[in-house]
């Protein structure tokens, strides 16, 4: 069941991701909707899952951006694994918590590909603190509606509904 | 509130940082690899097959709800009208409006085929479905792949001028570099003086031209066009215009060239199969 609905989240973020490039273009720029399906999947604390998670969401951003494939791979991992470390530890709950996860991790996620982009391809991002600021502002408002919706029509913790009390 | 320890797994730490080595990995590779096009990874184009029905299905779907949205549109114009009136009218409106986007089709198909006329090449049409035209790594993604005909490095332009070169193809899609990306250089000449540079991506809008002596005579307005000396660019496609040339601190101008192409409004594109460095070749390039 946790498989089946990361499948549909990620197909989800796959159809905002093409429906925005075809009729928005420069709307990725400012939202990442692949960050809001890592954390919302890492918010049950479950690390090998959010690794996965992190990993395959990375993938398929990859696949349909013009990144160095494994880019977007490697930093939502480690958004994916920060955020499942914390909540392994302390269980946080509630919108408020979810909207803390994830402005750190759109923070985290854009500074990582800073460095990765330094490194590997010895390239400098321009205007890299505004395009920060502006993507953490609607990817952190656009998130915590998605985690209204989800908790109303499931009725149930989100957090609650990824959790896995043994293994993945 | 503090969870049992039972539910941390034991060694997710080496997991996590065995999983980041492999990508590290995975990604040096593809950023090395990226300029000789061919080499890039089977796993990238498998994710992307594996995925292309969805961008297919939200194009088809977004196009099939403008169009609905339109005729909605269409008929509440002609609510305030009496009845027979507003059938006439809805009639001709939807009449006149299909004949003006034909028409406009009808041109700008019409200049593309003529543009597509001027080139020894074969080439073909295609559609885009996703335009990355504001994020870092700039692209865009046709209906047109291998099926196609379509091979990395073929030419992707329009009636405007030049638009990008193929990276990567699956059976029906095809990823298209910019040529404002930040990796995407261009052997290039200025039309009036055929003096030869270097045109390159920047990330921004603009892109620049490189290797242009201080001296060399240029002018904001010239227009620039592909060399044909790159191997993989035919010759005669306009990049763009100059829009600002300043000395630079050593031997070489630094000069700004605006695309020719609008990239934020890119529908019909031409892929111009072009001739392909043998793959020897390439291997042993710098």
């Amino acid at each position: 069941m946790r498989w089946l609905r990361f499948a549909i989240g990620l197909l989800i973020a796959l159809t905002l991701h093409s429906l925005l490039d075809s009729f928005y273009p420069n709307a990725l720029a400012f939202f990442n909707p692949y960050v809001i399906l890592v954390v919302y999947y890492s918010m049950g604390g479950n690390i090998l899952g959010a690794i996965v998670a992190g990993v395959l969401a990375g993938f398929v951003q990859d696949a349909f951006s013009n990144a160095p494939f494994g880019l977007h791979a490697f930093s939502l991992t480690v958004c994916a694994y920060v955020v499942a470390s914390i909540n392994a530890r302390l269980a946080l709950r509630g919108s408020l918590a979810f909207g803390a996860c994830l402005g750190g991790a759109v923070i985290v996620n854009e500074l990582v590909i800073y460095v990765l982009v330094n490194i590997l391809m010895k390239q400098k991002i321009e205007m890299f603190e505004q395009a920060l600021l502006v993507k953490t502002i609607f990817t952190l408002l656009f998130g915590m509606l998605v985690y209204q919706l989800l908790t109303v029509f499931l009725r149930e913790e989100p957090i609650e509904a990824t959790r896995n009390k043994a293994v993945w | 509130m503090a969870v049992p320890t039972d539910v941390i797994p034991r060694r997710p730490t080496l997991l996590f940082i065995v999983v980041l080595s492999l990508l590290f990995v995975l990604m040096s590779l593809s950023s090395r690899t990226r300029y000789i096009g061919e080499t890039r990874t089977m796993f990238e184009r498998t994710v992307m097959t594996v995925f292309s029905p969805v961008p297919k299905f939200v194009n088809w779907a977004g196009g099939a709800a403008q169009d609905m949205h339109h005729g909605y549109l269409d008929m509440r114009a002609a609510v305030n009208e009496n009845v027979d009136l507003r059938r006439k009218v809805a009639s001709l409106t939807t009449e006149n409006l299909r004949l003006r986007q034909t028409g406009s089709d009808m041109r700008r198909l019409r200049s593309l085929l003529a543009y597509a006329e001027q080139f020894d090449f074969e080439t073909s049409m295609g559609q885009t479905i996703m335009l990355d035209t504001a994020g870092r790594f700039k692209s865009i993604i046709i209906d047109r792949g291998s099926d196609d005909g379509v091979q990395v490095n073929d030419i992707v332009a329009n009636a405007s001028g030049l638009i990008g070169r193929v990276v990567l193809t699956t059976k029906d899609l095809a990823k298209v570099q910019l040529v404002t990306d930040n990796n995407c250089a261009v052997g290039s000449l200025v039309e009036r003086t055929r003096r030869q540079g270097v045109v390159r991506g920047n990330g921004g809008a603009n892109v620049q031209l490189y290797d242009i002596p201080s001296l060399a005579d240029l002018q904001p307005g010239d227009r620039v066009l592909t060399a044909g000396i790159d191997g993989i660019f035919p010759k005669g496609i306009p990049i763009g215009n100059v829009v600002r040339t300043d000395q630079g601190q050593g031997l070489f101008k630094t000069v700004t060239v605006k695309p020719a192409v609008d990239f934020g409004t890119i529908e019909e594109v031409i892929v111009i199969h072009t001739r392909k460095i043998p793959q020897q070749v390439v291997r042993y390039a710098p």
